[in-house]
């Protein structure tokens, strides 16, 4: 969830320093020249709403920098986190090709930096470049199989505390990008990550508590470092 | 143009096929010679989770099972018939299985390997486009069986989204 932070943020696609890193922007020179002319690059404040499910899907978005909460909320007002996107995540693909309402909310959790294009741009791009078509459909397949290990991570996982290791992991996997050294930014608050790990705030909190105290991890502020990987590991079989 | 018809099957059931195989001569010459047709008795299993993905699957006829498994424990996700694309995403994505997909009744697949699955999605726009607005449906009803499961266990666990374990 962590992913890679940048403090430099890019000014144009073609000067991204982070594009080699980043599966969707990975282009041929010429597709990239296309990708950097259409679409505009938009700052959004923590909290801000970048679409609401439900809403037509109009765009596609592409993370530049930052983090994005993915939700969706019941007819009584419940939500759900289904996912955290980060730099290079591209969202609304789904709703957009499909021809569907967006099935999720996507919110800011802190400032970010968004390539926002407009569905038929994004469309025409599609048609005319293989390759971007073949990574939109690595996206679409990376976002369906994030949706579909979260059912089962919840319908198959025996624990609550298998289930926040599986978690944990997973983040901290992502964030330190085969580095030995598992460390991860926490952005989410307990009641966020319960609802992510199909538990409660109170269990997130005690786990937590349980883990420093056993020594797995170590948290300093919103940083959380994975010291026993092994541990964690053990618990979600 | 190939189509249909020249395997023998309804055009209901192979509806994806034909639009699959409303390609340009060569295009569909190539998706054509690559099919493999796959029989298989009640119980028979086409493919298993975690194994590497072969190509695409299009259900002509019978009915299957998708099945997932964590461990010890089984969880049934749905069935398909005639005219169903198994395994899309796997496919066009990390070339692994998802799910196990196993025979409820006998029933006729057709297997479109996974590397000229790739080079006709290259050569042909409009199949591209095909395939992925068929993997973008998959991704939303995914989403949606996803958050109406969770929801469905939040409000039977009294507030907590916890799901039934299936064991």
């Amino acid at each position: 969830m962590a992913g890679l932070h940048s403090h430099h943020p890019p000014e144009d696609c073609l000067n991204c320093e982070h594009r080699h890193l980043r599966m969707f922007c990975n282009l041929t020179p010429e597709a990239l020249r296309e990708y950097d002319s259409i679409g505009i690059m938009m700052s959004h404040a923590r909290g801000a709403k970048l679409f609401s499910e439900g809403d037509a899907a109009r765009n596609v978005f592409i993370i530049c920098f930052g983090q994005v909460k993915i939700s969706s909320t019941s007819r009584d007002g419940k939500t759900m986190i289904l996912k955290i996107a980060g730099p290079g995540d591209v969202m609304g693909l789904s709703a957009v090709l499909a021809n569907v309402p967006h099935e999720v909310t996507a919110e800011a959790i802190e400032p970010c930096q968004v390539k926002t294009v407009r569905k038929q741009e994004f469309v025409d791009f599609l048609g005319r470049h293989g390759i971007a078509s073949m990574h939109a459909a690595q996206a679409l397949s990376g976002e369906y199989l994030t949706v579909f290990h979260d059912a089962k991570r919840l319908a198959l996982s025996g624990s609550a505390a298998g289930r926040l290791a599986r978690l944990l992991l997973d983040w901290g996997r992502s964030a330190s990008n085969g580095k030995p050294d598992i460390r991860f930014t926490m952005a989410l608050t307990h009641e966020e990550i319960a609802n992510m790990a199909g538990t409660s705030r109170e269990t997130v909190t005690r786990l937590l508590n349980q883990f420093r105290r056993d020594q797995w991890i170590t948290i300093k502020g919103s940083s959380m470092t994975i010291v026993k990987p092994e541990q964690l590991e053990r618990l979600t079989a | 143009m190939p189509g249909p018809a020249q395997f023998g099957y309804s055009d209901a059931a192979a509806r994806p096929l034909a639009e699959l195989l409303a390609c340009p001569p060569a295009v569909a010459n190539l998706l054509n010679a690559s099919a493999e047709s796959i029989e298989c008795d009640t119980g028979s299993v086409i493919f298993r989770q975690g194994d590497p993905c072969l190509g695409l699957y299009l259900v002509i006829s019978g009915r299957l099972l998708r099945k997932a498994e964590r461990f010890a424990a089984r969880l049934t996700l749905g069935a398909m018939q005639g005219g169903g694309l198994a395994e899309l995403a796997a496919a066009l994505g990390d070339g692994r299985h998802t799910y196990s997909l196993v025979a409820q009744a006998p029933s006729s697949l057709l297997m479109l390997r996974i590397d000229t699955l790739h080079r006709a999605f290259q050569a042909y726009p409009p199949l591209r486009m095909q395939l992925l607005q068929e993997l973008a449906r998959e991704v939303s009803r995914c989403y949606l069986a996803c958050t109406a499961a969770r929801f469905k266990e939040f409000r039977r666990s009294g507030g907590n989204p916890l799901p039934r374990v299936g064991r």
